[in-house]
């Protein structure tokens, strides 16, 4: 069985090595670099200069750690890009290694369907290559969404592609849009000495955590000096000599050396031939498909951003292993109802299911837990307080339905939370099982039994 | 020792007025209740603040908590220094670890707080 998969993000590579383990002929068509928006511009080099500013602040902590310093910390930037950039390199080759490994061969260009088994690669210096196949897996990811009143011109105007490769670090910037990346860069380029605003249209920021999060973190900001506006629309932009003047609707003006703008991502369905083949799309222009990640066509199937969905790396090669095995004449289907996702702000989140707003929409009865970093001996020795964890489980079941974390290592923690739900625990399991000591786990534990209010580090409540 | 020229509110917040000023802090069994103090989530100045309710959040190495306004009316100053020595508080609750300014709607929610006789009573039956 012959199979082509378009675009080799974290969708596309993961089905094609899936194929290819299943037995398939696999050919992969990526038209920029292998990885796609994860590896190259997302989610891989954001984390590696979240660690570069994680050592940053640690540094500038040094004496609370009990170490003298003779002489001065200077974040260096060209260098952090530089690590970031051979961090990518090193992740590239190993896709290219597996590919190479399992017999994929990797075509460069940028691929259009010409028909239910047929692909066509358009090659920058090279003719076109008409590629014949037995099925499809779609896989063309996102790409930063734009505002037409602020195109990027990558100097003045940023999207999150420029931001990932800034030469230098500016005195100040304007972020419209207080999201995940939004957030994550305002904590990067706040470390680093730039004076930031955030504009955001929604009532707060990254609306779609739960409330008392993103509070939390709302307050986390703050403590870092970050400017967050909320509630506003911007009007309008000018791009002067050495500045942007940005025009928000309540009438405040703001001046900033950039603007980014990060206000989502656009999904890469145009000029990929899916009108040709009359594939179904919904009101975004995603790609329509079934839990086997089926379009309408038979034999093409699509997986990752291109659908719409969470927009997140992990969901995307999940059903690209979904897409893989349905390609391979198997039987599998899609189950979203466990999603971990990690925000890599300072302090990090970690969330997965319910949150406290949708159980109100939806009139699910639940218990809720909260627990405190700072009431742990750990997060004390690590000198990590800031954070807390938060449990929803349901009121007559008793089993865990979300888990929110934010603080140190919220990321990894959460992962406990989310094996908890998929495997349907109670809370009453959750508490009782013994967590180690000492480490930023037992919150969970804790959390878990102060959903019956059976915390034992937990200040005994006002009668 | 509290002094006796204030008045107290339940969720252990002082005011000293001055006609319609009232500066508002917290009180020693609040600081001591909390513990050490690493931050303080100050009002901004024209902030409308309400009796009962949230007038700045404050962080401590056990706890995160609310300081509750004891008045009403609008914040006219703020205890700037507190943003970077929240610690000030834990030393001096009732003199320079003073949070606001509020100029007062009214003044007779003042007779709705308690004299030190009636908040010691209250921070004694509350410990029990």
């Amino acid at each position: 069985m012959k199979l082509t998969v378009i675009g080799s993000g974290p969708g596309g590579y993961v089905a094609a090595l899936k194929a290819a383990r299943l037995g398939a002929q696999v050919t992969v068509i990526e038209d920029s670099e292998v990885g796609g928006t994860c590896l190259n511009v997302g989610c891989i080099p954001t984390k590696s200069l979240i660690a570069s500013i994680e050592v940053l602040r640690k540094a500038r902590r040094l004496d609370e750690y009990g170490i003298d310093l003779k002489g001065e910390i200077h974040p260096n930037l060209a260098g952090m890009m530089e690590r970031k950039d051979k961090v990518v390199a090193t992740n590239v080759r190993g896709i290219r290694a597996l590919f190479k490994s399992w017999g994929i061969t990797l075509v460069e260009g940028r691929g259009m369907l010409r028909g239910p088994s047929a692909v066509e690669v358009r090659k920058k210096d090279s003719p076109t290559e008409l590629i014949e196949t037995d099925k499809i897996i779609i896989a063309t990811g996102s790409r930063p969404a734009l505002l037409p009143m602020f195109p990027p011109d990558g100097q003045r105007i940023l999207s999150s592609d420029h931001a990932i490769a800034m030469k230098s670090v500016p005195a100040s910037m304007i972020i419209i849009g207080a999201g995940i990346i939004g957030c994550e860069f305002a904590c990067i380029f706040r470390e680093l000495g730039t004076e930031i605003t955030m504009v955001e249209m929604m009532p707060g920021a990254i609306s779609t955590e739960d409330t008392e999060i993103s509070s939390m973190l709302e307050r986390e900001l703050k403590k870092k000096k970050i400017r967050l506006i909320t509630g506003v629309r911007v009007d309008s932009s000018e791009v002067g000599n050495n500045v942007v003047n940005v025009s928000l609707s309540n009438g405040v003006q703001l001046t900033a050396e950039k603007l980014l703008v990060s206000i989502g991502r656009s999904l890469n369905t145009e000029n990929i031939g899916l009108e040709a083949l009359d594939i179904r799309r919904g009101p975004r222009g995603e790609i329509q498909v079934n839990n086997r990640m089926e379009t309408n066509v038979d034999g093409i199937y699509a997986v990752g951003d291109v659908i719409g969905g969470p927009l997140l790396a992990h969901v995307a090669s999940m059903e690209g292993i979904v897409a893989a095995f349905n390609a391979c004449g198997l039987d599998k289907r899609m189950d979203y109802s466990v999603i971990p996702a990690g925000i890599f702000t300072s302090p990090e989140i970690g969330s997965v299911g319910l949150r406290e707003q949708q159980a109100a929409e939806k009139g699910i009865n639940v218990k809720i837990g909260r627990f405190q970093f700072r009431m742990l001996g750990k997060a004390h020795a690590m000198g990590e307080l800031t954070g807390m964890v938060k449990i929803l489980a349901d009121a007559a079941t008793r089993k865990v339905l979300g888990v929110h974390i934010i603080g140190a290592h919220a990321s990894e923690l959460v992962h406990e939370g989310a094996l908890a739900m998929q495997a349907g625990l109670t809370v009453e399991t959750v508490a009782e099982m013994i967590h180690s000591h000492p480490t930023l786990s037992e919150c969970i534990m804790e959390c878990a039994a102060d959903v019956n209010n059976e915390a034992i580090h937990a200040l005994k409540p006002n009668a | 020792m509290n002094p006796d020229d204030l008045k107290y509110h339940k969720e252990h917040a002082w005011v000293k007025a001055s006609g319609k000023r009232a500066t508002i802090g917290i009180t020693d069994y609040a600081q001591d209740s909390l513990g050490d103090i690493v931050y303080i989530d100050l009002p901004e100045v024209e902030t409308i603040a309400e009796a009962g309710n949230e007038l700045a959040e404050i962080e401590s190495t056990k706890a995160t908590s609310s300081i509750i306004s004891p008045v009403s009316g609008t914040v006219i100053e703020v205890n700037e220094k507190l943003a970077d020595s929240p610690e000030i508080i834990n030393e001096d609750p009732y003199g320079k670890g003073w949070v606001a300014i509020i100029e007062m709607d009214d003044t007779y929610e003042l007779d709705e707080l308690m004299d030190i006789d009636d908040y010691e009573k209250f921070v004694e039956e509350e410990a029990k």
